[in-house]
């Protein structure tokens, strides 16, 4: 406990309680004056300026403490805010998920409360693809900007799509295959993996482009690239005959093909071309969707 | 006393420098033993290479295979164990 002089709060009041320090008005001297008396000379400028010091913390405590009760408000409010979610106590976790929607509206304000939990997933799955071949600088900006919103459109097909074979459970898709038959998680599976290719196709391909590269660069060699390319006929050549209904093998298989191809020329690249090999990488989906689709694959 | 920095300097981009040298063009040994394995032969290290003619070698291994690579006439590019 503080005592601590001042004839302006004496008129207040006998005490005034700041924190812990409680400062008594009763005496007219204060008792710092009453030590500088006592004090010899040489101290006697150090004392006042402690006091002085003093004072200046003490009208900032008053000061303070007249500002606090504005704040001290809200901090009363909580508790009693606190009672009904004391009735349900896991909804406190979604009442601590609203901060995060204060930084929303730094950058989309309107699609504060339904689009906040497909942004949370949508910069897990799609967005490394389409941000690493546009820039990977503007990748953290792009999220939370526009390409939310294609995201969110591109995946509501998605889920419009898997709400015809759930039938009942329209949101939780990992619970939906769970619970539902086969047939359904089959549909979702299919269902997923389809409506992704459109999206990182568009930005991403560049099969002339990527071509060029693969001829112009340095990582391989000649004996290597005219193996590669042959082995691109060949893969070519099937496809070809899959899509004129001429060929024995499965898409499958073809996919197999086609992957163990693909990190052939990654793994060719990846020490000498890391960029291109991660060019080829990021492609991976996009070629696949014009492998796959008879009228894309006639137009190489 | 400053010939110290100068020679850390030096190393430092001798050691900086080979990378991009590494990563330019891989060697003959590198290439037929990258085009062996993608016709699906076992070749760790190529150890020994003999250039027949154009488009024409033969390779010899670590492990002591040893292949003829060459391209025909139809363009592919065929390995062949010898």
């Amino acid at each position: 406990m503080t005592h601590v002089g001042c004839a302006s709060q004496r008129a207040a009041g006998g005490s005034l309680r700041v924190g812990k320090t409680l400062i008594e008005c009763d005496d007219p001297d204060s008792v710092m004056q009453a030590q500088a008396r006592r004090a010899p000379k040489g101290v006697r400028p150090l004392l006042s300026l402690t006091a002085v010091s003093l004072l200046l913390f003490v009208v900032a405590c008053v000061h303070d403490g007249g500002s606090r009760p504005v704040t001290a408000g809200p901090a009363a409010s909580p508790p009693a805010a606190s009672p009904p979610a004391a009735s349900a106590p896991s909804a406190s976790p979604p009442a601590a998920a609203p901060p995060p929607t204060p930084q929303p509206e730094v950058g989309v304000p309107a699609p504060s409360a339904q689009p906040a939990p497909p942004q949370t997933n949508v910069p897990t799955s799609p967005a490394p693809t389409p941000a690493a071949q546009p820039g990977p600088a503007t990748a953290k900006t792009r999220p939370s900007n526009s390409p939310t919103n294609p995201a969110v459109s591109a995946r509501a097909p998605a889920t419009s799509a898997a709400a015809p074979a759930s039938a009942a459970a329209p949101a939780t898709s990992a619970a939906a295959p769970a619970s539902a038959a086969a047939p359904a998680s089959a549909a979702v599976a299919a269902s997923s993996p389809s409506s992704r290719p459109p999206v990182a196709a568009a930005p991403t391909l560049d099969l002339n482009g990527l071509e060029q590269r693969l001829r112009d660069t340095h990582a391989i060699g000649l004996f290597t690239k005219l193996s590669l390319k042959n082995q691109v006929d060949d893969l070519l050549a099937q496809f070809k005959a899959f899509h004129q209904g001429q060929s024995r093998s499965t898409l499958e298989q073809l996919r197999q093909k086609y992957e163990l191809l693909l990190m052939k020329v990654v793994g060719l690249l990846q020490d000498g071309d890391p960029a291109l090999a991660s060019a080829v990488l990021s492609s991976r989906e996009a070629i696949w969707g014009i492998l796959t689709d008879p009228k894309r694959f006639a137009a190489i | 006393m400053p010939a110290r920095p100068i020679v850390g300097f030096f190393a430092l981009a001798l050691l900086g420098s080979t990378g991009p040298l590494v990563a330019q063009s891989p060697s003959p040994g590198q290439d037929l033993k990258a085009a062996i394995a993608l016709q699906g032969f076992p070749c760790d290290q190529v150890v020994d290479s003999k250039r027949n003619a154009d488009s024409d070698y033969t390779a010899t291994c670590k492990d002591g295979n040893r292949y003829h690579i060459y391209v025909d006439a139809t363009g592919r590019v065929v390995v062949k164990k010898l």
